[in-house]
């Protein structure tokens, strides 16, 4: 027997908000310790006071999600995190450029 | 259902201790998590390996697991036995990791693990007792730059656990058309209000993310909401200046190349990208293609040119 299909309208986290950071570990799957640890070592620059009141960028969330990924199924620690989050970013980059070089100089 | 060897999958023997599986798993998990792995169905050998981990890191799992017996080979065709669990003494509470090591209760993970495992299992929430929210879900979803900038709509089939008349558990699958905004970019999150877990006991249920991976394109690079695409020209279009037809994600533009253009430089369409507040733009990158001196006439050409532009040297740079 065939099931109907739902259509469902979404909502779109938008990149120009700023987010709780309580949504933000609910969002990345992140403890707030190691939000805020992921902060002080400059993956993420909150907005406010103390850590539970912090606003933060939701455009970060994607490399704070990609933190929260390395961290769980990897086992790395946040530090390692947020180096392997830049490092990956910058080969991203440099992955970028490569192909656009390549297809510069290709006949 | 198909059968799954998990001591297979994570390559140790039935005997392995639980160090070993967890070097194992980390080995594993290394070498094929879709952020930093090149392998191909690197996703999905990371999915059958979490899986297994997800399994045989937790000793009550693990031990109902080992109770199937080590005859089965994996894809053998497999219903759960009508006893499935009894006997077994629980901990109880929330475990950490129960249900996925996403958080997901099964969510992602085969059929075989969601009808013994899953959260209508006795290993699974569905067993709790106390009302509790349900948790959120999170996927990845895999869409074309086209998708990106004009928005879509892709139907999901999402896997449920659920609980059979006679009390077994079950998987249902739920269809579900998601509308794709247009301007999603690379990394956001899509919100699904209450389609993440089910609640147990009437509580709010979860919501279901979709993080979008936008798939590299034949033509354009995608950085952010600007696009880049590498746009070949005639020398002649270069050196004089033209009038030329770009294809954007929107439609066809015409674009002014400036007189005394070189190759790699690049040239902005404001506003040609993926579409936001504000929108991205459209990079060209210029890319000089000289045509082959193949016939008489284009030797002819090129030895006028070098008659009358003897005086250019393109290596007067290099300190000769």
């Amino acid at each position: 027997m065939s099931e109907a299909v739902e259509h469902y309208e979404v909502c779109l986290v938008s990149e120009t908000d700023w987010i709780g950071a309580g949504e933000i570990c609910a969002l990345c799957r992140l403890d707030l310790t190691a939000i805020a640890e992921l902060a002080e070592l400059g993956v993420v620059t909150p907005r406010g006071t103390a850590p539970a009141e912090w606003l933060l960028p939701a455009a970060a969330l994607p490399r704070l999600a990609l933190a929260g990924r390395l961290m769980r199924d990897l086992g790395v620690n946040v530090s390692g995190a947020a180096l392997a989050v830049e490092l990956l970013e910058s080969q991203q980059t440099l992955e970028r450029q490569l192909k656009r070089l390549e297809q510069l100089l290709s006949p | 259902m198909e059968y799954r060897d998990y001591y297979q999958l994570l390559g140790v023997a039935r005997t392995a201790t639980a160090e070993e599986i967890k070097k194992s798993y980390r080995r594993l998990a290394r070498k094929y998590h879709p952020d930093v792995s090149k392998e191909k169905d690197a996703e999905q050998k990371f999915k059958e390996v979490q899986e297994a981990y997800e399994v045989l890191k937790d000793p009550e799992k693990r031990a109902a697991y080992d109770q199937l017996g080590s005859e089965w080979k994996s894809g053998q065709q497999f219903r759960p036995p009508p006893d499935w669990a009894s006997g077994f003494e629980f901990s109880g509470g929330a475990r950490p990791g129960a249900g996925g090591a996403h958080g997901f209760d099964g969510e992602g993970f085969s059929d075989f693990f969601s009808s013994l495992f899953g959260g209508a299992s006795p290993f699974g929430s569905g067993a709790r007792r106390a009302p509790r929210q349900g948790r959120d879900h999170h996927a990845r979803i895999d869409i074309d730059l086209e998708e990106a900038f004009g928005g879509g709509t892709r139907t999901l089939e999402l896997k449920r656990p659920d609980v059979k008349a006679d009390g077994s558990p079950d998987v249902r699958a739920h269809t579900v058309r998601v509308s794709i905004p247009a301007g999603v970019t690379d990394g956001q999150l899509i919100r699904l209000a209450g389609q993440g877990e089910r609640s147990a006991g009437g509580a709010r249920a979860g919501d279901l993310y979709l993080e979008v991976h936008v798939r590299p394109h034949r033509l354009y690079q995608l950085e952010g909401r600007d696009v880049t695409l590498t746009l070949p020209i005639a020398p002649w279009e270069a050196a004089l200046g033209a009038t030329i037809t770009v294809p954007t994600l929107g439609g066809p533009v015409d674009m002014q190349v400036p007189s005394g253009a070189q190759s790699g430089q690049k040239l902005r369409l404001r506003g040609r990208g993926l579409p936001g507040q504000p929108p991205g733009d459209a990079y060209v990158q210029l890319k000089i293609v000289v045509p082959p001196a193949s016939s008489p006439q284009a030797r002819a050409a090129y030895e006028e040119m070098r008659a009358k532009l003897g005086t250019f040297d393109p290596r007067a740079d290099l300190g000769r």
